[in-house]
Formats: C-alpha cells, structure tokens, sequence
C-alpha cells in the first residue's frame, strides 16, 4: 500500500475500537458460514465496515481481505465509507416521478450540498435516490430512516430538514 | 467409461468427464474463454454452449455439463454457431479493440475465437470501460478494461496458489475483477493470473513491448532454481530470453510457475553477465584470452597436485559435475564438495544411515496421493513453491490433511483445517523423537518394525523423549505430540516433506534420521502417496548428490575452506557456488579465500567470490547449454540450449573438458557421451540415454534398505535477554542467483529481519525501519517487517542477499542468538 492511500484511509478512519470488532467475531467464530453475520454485526456496531475492521474480519476468520471486498461490494447492504446518523431516501420510482420526484431531489442536493450516495461532512445526512419504497398511493414520497413522509412537496422538505438538524447526532 | 455421440461421431469418455472433456479426448474442438483444465468448471463465458438432443435441443454449456450414456451432441449446428457469434458480440461491446498495442496479439483467446468466427460487425453499441489501469507492481499489469470476466485469475489465485489476492467485485454490467478495497496488487507476484488470462487484461510487464508473440521462438528447458524441475518454455527473439511462454501441457505442474521461474529468467541476458576470461595481474584482473587462462589455471593445478580443492554449485549440470571430478581425478586431488558440506548432509549421510540411499523415497507426486501431509517448517512454500501449489491442491481438493511442525507460522498454516505445531526454534529434532516414542509406547508401530535392524537401540535412546519432558522443553503441549503422533500413525497413506539447503544448516543428518524412524516405524515407505521428501535447495542438488560430487576420502567445504586458510589447500576452484555470501560466516570464508594461493572462479557474474579470484571464467546459464538436471525427487530431465553462448562464454563442461586436456587427460567429448557413462555407473539410471528421458524426464529409481537410527538432538543453549534468529529462503529466491533476476529483485530487492508484533511493540519498531542485528559474530542493520507469523522471541532472516548477508552474523549453528537495536 502506498504511503498516500494509506494516510487517506487513516483520515477517513480517524480511531476505531477493534475490539468490538472482535466481540462480535468471538460470538460467530465457531458458525460455519459466518462472514454474513459477522459483516453486519460489524456494520451495525460501526455504522459502516471501516477497512481495519475487514482486515480484521479476513484475518481471524482466514478468509482472503479480497473475498471479504467481494461480499461487502456485492450487497447493497454494506456500506464502505462512515454513514449519516440519518439515511434520506426519496423514490424516484415511475409514480413518485410522475409526481414530481426529481424536483424533491435536486432540492435535497441544493440544502444538503450533496449528491446521490453522498454523505454530509459532519456525518448527519446520507441522501439516497431509491426505486421503489412502494406506498406509491402517498407519491412522490421520501423517507428519513424509518420514518415516511408522503405527498412531499419543495417546502416540505425544508421543514424535513429543519425538524433532524434539531435532532442530536449521538 | 460412457459412450456417447459427438458430432455423429461413437466416442467414449471416463464416467465423471464433461461434455467438454469428452469432446477435448476424442479430437473435437469446442471454443472456451473461461474454462481450465487445471480449474474447477465456472460456465461464466458461454463459448462452449452445445446442444443435446435428449435436452430437446436446448443449448446447454459443455464445459459444466457431466455426460451421461447415449448423449447425442452436436457442438457447431447453425444455431450453436449463431450463439457463440452473439456472445462474442457481447463481450465486444465492452472489450477496446486495442490489438495493435496489446501486448497479447497473436496469443490472445477472445481475438483468435473473433477470427475464427468472423465476427466482423457488431449490432449492439455501447461505450467502453473507463478503469483506471494498474501499473503499480513492476511484474504484472491489470488493465480492466479489456477484461472479459472469465474469473480465472481469481479462480486460480484461490485454488491453487491459495493467496487469494483478486476477487469479483460489485454486479451486473459494473462487476470488475479487484484487489481488496480497490488497492493496487501486491501478492507473490507467481503470474498464475497472467499465464490463465484468455485476453490482455494481466500481462507480464517485463515482456511488455518486446517482442509480438508470433516472433518468439519457444525453447522447453527446465527451470534453474530451485530443487522442484519446473518444466519451463523460454520465449526467445534474437538470441535474447524475452520472456516465459506459458504451456498448459508441460510438466506434472501443468505450467505452473513461481515468481522466480516466471519473472526470474533476466539473468541469461543480464548486462552484468561476464563475456570474457579475466586473470589478476598487478592486483588487478584484466582481459584475457581462454588459450591463456586454460594454461595458468592449469598449470597451478599440476603444482598443486592433491593439494588441489574444488567448490561446485549444484546449478551445473549432472555431465558437468562428473567431468569436475575427473578434472580433480586428473590432478590427483579428492577434496571437491558443494553446498557447504551441510546442506547436503540429510541426504549423504541421514538418507544414507537411516534407509541406505542418498536419496528420498518420495516423489513430488505423492504430494496428491496421500492422506496426510507432515510438513516440517512451513518454509517448504517458501523454497519450493510450486510443491507448494501442489499442497495447497491436496488440502483443498483431495482433503489430505495437513500437519506442520515448524518454529514460526506461515502460508501452509493458512489452509483449511492446517494444524500447526510451533516449537522452539532447534527443538524439532526432540519432538521428532517424541513423536516416535508415541508411536512406540502407544503400540502404534507397524508389525514389522521391530524386526528392522537398531530397533532396540532407538527404543532405548527414546526412553529420554517422553512427551511430557519433550514438551516442556519445546513449547508445546503433550496432548500435541501425542495427538500428532496417532495422527499420522494411523493414517492409511502419509507423506513427510522437509527442506534442506544452505540456510538451514539444522536441517541434516539427525534430522533426516528422525523423520525416517517416524516413516520406518509405521510403515509408511515404498508406497504410494508415502515417504520422506527431503526438499533440496538447488535445481541440481540432487543430481550433485547422485553424481558423488561431496567428499568421501577428501576435504569437505568446511575443511577446504579451512584449508585455504592453513595453506593446506593450494588451488581452489569454485565452479559458481558464492561462499562469500552464502556460507556460514562470512569473516572466516573472505579471510580464507584472501589467502588461498590461487582462485578460480567460474561464474555468470562478477560475484563477491569471483571478484576475490586470481582467474575468472565466464560460464554458461542453463539456458545456453545441454545436459541433465535431477530435481528432489529423482526426475532427470534433459535440458538444451535455447539461445547460442554469450560473449566468449563456454560452459562448465567445456571448461573442465579444456583443463583435462590440458593436464594430458582424454574428457568425454559431449555431454551424451558422459551420460552414457552416467546411466551405467550411477544407481537408479540405468537404461536412461537423452533420447528416453524427452520432454518428461525420467524417474530414477529409488530403493530403501532401511535401518533405525538414533540421531543426536541440538543443544539449546538460549541466551537469556536475546532473540532466536532463524534463517531461510525468501519465497522469491533460490540461492544467491535470484539476485540477477530483475523479476525477484523487483519484489523483493533486499535482505529483511521478520519480527512478531509484540517484539516489534516492546522494542518500538516500526515497519521498514533500520535495525541493527548483533551476534556474537557480528552485526547488520536490516530492515524490519512486522508480521503475525512469528511467535515472540524469534526472528527470520533470508539468506540470499549480498549488501545484507545474513553471513555476517550466523556461524553455520541452527540458531543464532543476537540482539535488536534501533
């Protein structure tokens, strides 16, 4: 690894504790077929699966680092890079779409100042373009974690907006 | 066997073939990207599709499909060919068509099937991939664009070279083949990937450019390193060895190659190859001519007479080493060795004792046939990788279990189900001998051991090496010992490798001794899949070992050199072997070859040995002459000359035939003529001649007469406050030779001290920072790497490196006691 990329992981990864990594590794280690349960152990525990902790994951459980990628790229369900404490998702779906979706987009990228897959700098929004939620009855339609919000218009989304920069990031 | 139709062609095929395989046996050609024999069958390319007529015509790939009795298949109907038109249209919709730069023009699978299926327009239209292109090794270049995702290079990373470095990533229409976390390639550089690769997607950089494929001239040889005999195809242009050619069919390797065999082939046309005879005058050497050098060098041998001493790689040829000892014969000398005296020890002397035979009752392809494989010191990949390959495969396809008893972990321990036992470093012997008590006690030896002569003698001496009392000395638990002893006892069919070489001077007689008790007591000799394989270290080393070429009646290297010190030894002639760097303590070897009347030095390079000599011989590499190698197990195999000499070099062969003549002696005047002589004279070649061997070699044969033989155990004199320095080979060299290889020296260009993570933590080291190793010898300052395969206390050091040879500090003993500091 270069001395480059290597300062660009430890600036993106600035202190992880491995040893949750290894509590939940200890509970799975003895199951055959554990490196999806263990994955999303670590990524619930992290939020994401730092590469330390994949490292860590493909050493103890002697599984190739490179297989390990394999998987975690594979499913949309891991996330490589920290996530926002709050996941936005609006349907860009064809009923939501009809209904105006792209505008709800383009208004989340002006607010939050970032695109699609991206997350803020100071890790409170992830915003995510989605197919289908399907509840395309309340289109155009955005979700924030697990809560919905139907019939989003331009204004709704500043309040939106509003109401989870009041809320706590811990 | 099932009979089935192709192409309305009655064939049969073995019961658990695919159509693929059916079709390939009988002469019909179905087109494949993704498919390799030596691989287990994917389908991801579609080329292969077929139809079956009990499949009512559906198209169904042949490389995954099993046959079953009265198959009709047809492989080229219109529709099978309209098919294969549309998946290559597919693949190049995103492949460039970049063929006049690729590098693999002309050998290339998806160019080749383009032709032969004329896809000349494409009706699909999309644009190509944008992949950024890996250039960051100096060995092997990844350019996804071209990438038809075939997984082979995955495939076999994983399932034969068991390192895993390249896997699929992401779906759909973005799936690329990558490394973890996208970061640039850094394995063991063993271009299995390449040599697989059906387009130009994994090319070997040091061949990028030189030449097109279809120039190449292809030369079978086999490989120069180490003791394996990889079979080997040079690629030739213009008297130069441009690269290594891939060839799916050679060897009981199928191709297979490290990244010495593969990328270490630069030193045939190095720069830094010597051209012409050199001899010292005024201190220094000058150009000379051969009618010259011939003539000093002959006549210092006349005066020197039986004071005359000689030195040999086992590099050179088996011809070359029997006309060097009729060259010492000729002067009236019998003080001739190789490697150290040591190094060979297991076989001249271990091997000799324990089974009457210097040589191992084994064979590389027991390595497949067996039950369980013990491995001593998980070096084994290290020296011999390719048996490593084969190891990898046995654990993983044929579920030989795998036990290593080694002082440090490594890539062996890695694989499925591995057990491996960490010991004291210099114990191993004691816990060989406890195993054999085990054996003994527990009433698990065969029924004829006890009749095997010196049974009674060992049984006596075993009394001392209880488990308990052997376990707490080594660092293991009873339980271990005792669990590894029932293990192998009792397995139908078990295999014992071990290597030996230059830095492992522990590895000798006693412990072969010991490891052959183990194999004579349970009766795990003369079958198939069991055995001793002694791992010796150089392409030839065997051969050397068969030739005679060690000290029987003369001075062995450690008296030779001895002798060059005392004045008993006059004139002193290394044929390429470089004690300065690769013999136990440096200080004393330069002391002795500064005093030593006169050297002379045959070599490929000016080597810190040559640059000591009175006379210097430039010889041959293995690539510009003919004769014979004899690999580890007894193969011999007939190499030729792939390129004409260099400069004004001659081989070895050459160089004792023109001395002989010389000194009024009559030489063999062809290297067949002297293996004429050798398959008469020599146990197990008899009725070999160049033309039997051909392209496969031949076995020689083997036979034990086995005897129980109590060997000595070292005495562990540990130092309190120091660490066990052990020393080894590097996976990516052999010897000190590697080091004119552009290929290993790219990958690994310098000597290094490997410490565990705790030393490394309590000592403050840092990855690559310099420390200072100090025996009582010495000291060197080496850089470290940290690595979790070392157990605390212990450190590894390789060998082969001249700027930082670890000959400075170890004095030939098995362990070396030093000190770290910053």
């Amino acid at each position: 690894m270069s001395e480059a990329v290597a300062q660009q992981i430890e600036e993106q990864e600035p202190v992880i504790d491995l040893s949750l990594a290894d509590k939940i590794i200890d509970k799975y280690i003895d199951l055959p077929g554990n490196l999806m349960p263990v994955l999303q152990g670590v990524q619930d525990e992290y939020g994401y699966i730092p590469r330390v902790a994949a490292d860590l994951i493909a050493e103890r459980l002697n599984v190739y680092p490179s297989q390990i990628y394999g998987v975690l790229t594979f499913y949309a369900q891991f996330h490589l890079k920290p996530r926002g404490r709050f996941i936005i998702r609006v349907c860009v779906g064809t009923a939501c779409h009809v209904q105006g979706a792209p505008r709800i987009v383009e208004t989340f990228f002006d607010k939050l100042h970032i695109g699609h897959a991206e997350t803020t700098p100071d890790l409170r929004y992830t915003f995510e373009k989605v197919a289908c939620l399907g509840a395309c009855g309340m289109a155009p339609l955005a979700m924030v974690n697990d809560s919905t919000y139907g019939s989003m218009t331009v204004q709704k989304v500043d309040e939106i907006i509003n109401d989870y920069n009041q809320r706590p990031l811990k | 066997m099932v009979n089935l139709t192709i192409d309305d062609k009655q064939v049969t095929a073995p019961k658990n073939a695919t159509i693929y395989d059916a079709a390939k046996l009988n002469g019909i050609k179905i087109p494949i990207l993704c498919h390799d024999s030596k691989l287990k069958p994917f389908g991801a390319c579609r080329m292969c599709l077929v139809e079956v007529e009990q499949m009512k015509g559906r198209q169904i790939p042949a490389c995954t499909t099993p046959i079953t009795e009265g198959m009709i298949i047809r492989t080229a109907t219109p529709d099978i060919i309209k098919a294969r038109k549309m998946v290559l249209e597919l693949l190049l919709l995103n492949h460039p068509i970049d063929c006049p730069v690729c590098d693999k023009a002309g050998d290339c699978d998806l160019q080749n099937l383009t032709y032969e299926y004329e896809v000349n327009a494409n009706r699909f239209a999309d644009a190509k991939f944008n992949h950024v292109i890996d250039y960051n090794n100096p060995l092997i270049e990844r350019d996804m664009n071209r990438c038809v995702l075939c997984g082979k290079c995955a495939r076999i990373c994983d399932e034969i070279v068991s390192f895993g470095a390249l896997t699929f990533m992401d779906r759909g229409i973005e799936t690329k083949i990558a490394c973890e976390f996208e970061a640039p390639l850094n394995c063991e550089f063993c271009g299995s990937c390449v040599s697989v690769c059906p387009v130009g997607s994994l090319l070997a950089r040091p061949f990028k450019f030189k030449a097109r494929f279809w120039a190449l001239t292809n030369q079978k040889t086999v490989c120069s390193y180490c003791g394996t005999g990889c079979n080997l195809t040079l690629g030739v242009k213009d008297n130069k060895v441009l690269t290594t050619v891939y060839d799916e069919n050679q060897g009981f390797h199928k191709g297979q190659l490290c990244c010495r065999g593969r990328f270490g082939y630069q030193f045939i046309n190095s720069e830094r190859r010597l051209t012409t005879p050199l001899v010292r005058k005024n201190g220094t050497l000058v150009e000379t001519t051969w009618d010259e050098a011939i003539e000093v060098i002959a006549a210092k041998m006349k005066t020197a007479g039986a004071s005359t001493a000689a030195l040999a790689t086992p590099r050179i040829t088996n011809e070359e080493l029997i006309l060097f000892k009729e060259l010492m014969e000729t002067v009236g000398s019998n003080n001739y060795d190789h490697s150290a005296g040591y190094a060979h020890a297991a076989l001249t002397k271990g091997f000799v004792q324990s089974l009457g035979v210097a040589a191992s009752p084994a064979s590389i392809l027991d390595v497949q046939k067996t039950d369980l494989l013990l491995v001593i010191k998980t070096d084994t990949y290290e020296t011999h990788p390719v048996v490593g390959f084969e190891i990898n495969m046995a654990v993983k396809n044929k579920e030989v279990k795998l036990n290593i008893l080694s002082d440090k972990r490594g890539k062996l321990s890695k694989l499925p189900n591995a057990k491996t036992l960490i010991h004291v470093p210099g114990t191993e012997i004691a816990v060989i001998n406890a195993l054999a008590k085990v054996i003994v006690d527990e009433k698990l030896a065969d029924g004829t051991a006890a009749s095997v002569p010196g049974f009674a003698e060992l049984e006596k001496a075993l009394a001392a090496f209880t488990p308990d009392a052997v376990a707490a000395q080594c660092g293991l638990t009873a339980a271990d010992i005792k669990q590894l002893a029932t293990d192998y006892a009792k397995a139908e069919k078990a295999l014992i490798l071990f290597p030996v070489g230059l830095p492992y001077p522990g590895h000798n007689e006693d412990l072969a001794s010991a490891l052959a008790n183990l194999a004579i007591l349970t009766g795990k000799l003369g079958k198939e899949g069991c055995g001793v394989l002694c791992m010796a270290e150089k392409n030839n080393s065997q051969g050397a070992v068969d030739m005679g070429f060690y000290s029987t009646a003369g001075m062995d290297a450690g008296k030779i050199i001895d002798g060059c010190a005392s004045g008993s030894v006059k004139t002193l002639f290394i044929a390429g072997e470089n004690p300065v760097v690769s013999y136990p303590d440096h200080t004393k070897i330069a002391a002795a070859l500064d005093k030593v009347d006169f050297l002379v030095v045959a070599d490929l390079f000016m080597t810190e040995t040559a640059a000591m000599a009175d006379v210097v011989l430039p010889a041959c590499s293995f690539a510009e002459k003919e004769g014979t190698f004899t690999s580890v197990d007894r193969r011999v195999q007939h190499i030729k000359p792939a390129i004409r000499k260099i400069g004004q070099c001659r081989s070895d062969f050459e160089i004792f035939g023109a001395l002989i003549t010389k000194l009024g002696g009559k030489p063999s005047a062809t290297p067949a003529k002297t293996f004429e002589a050798i398959s008469s004279s020599v146990a197990g070649y008899a009725g070999m001649s160049y033309a039997s061997l051909g392209e496969t070699g031949a076995y020689a044969a083997v036979s034990v007469k086995p005897s129980f033989v109590v060997p000595k155990t070292m005495s562990l004199a540990s130092e309190s406050g120091k660490l066990a320095l052990v020393t080894g080979s590097a996976l990516y060299h052999s010897g000190t030779m590697s080091q004119y290889g552009e290929g290993p020296m790219y990958v690994c260009p310098e000597g290094y001290v490997e410490l565990s993570r705790n030393d490394a933590s309590k000592m403050k080291i840092a990855e690559n920072d310099l420390v200072i190793v100090t025996s009582s010898k010495g000291s060197i300052k080496l850089k470290a790497k940290i690595s979790m395969r070392m157990p605390q206390g212990v450190l590894f050091a390789p060998y082969h490196f001249s700027e930082t040879s670890i000959n400075r500090i170890c004095s030939g003993a098995p362990v070396t006691w030093v000190s770290l500091s910053k």
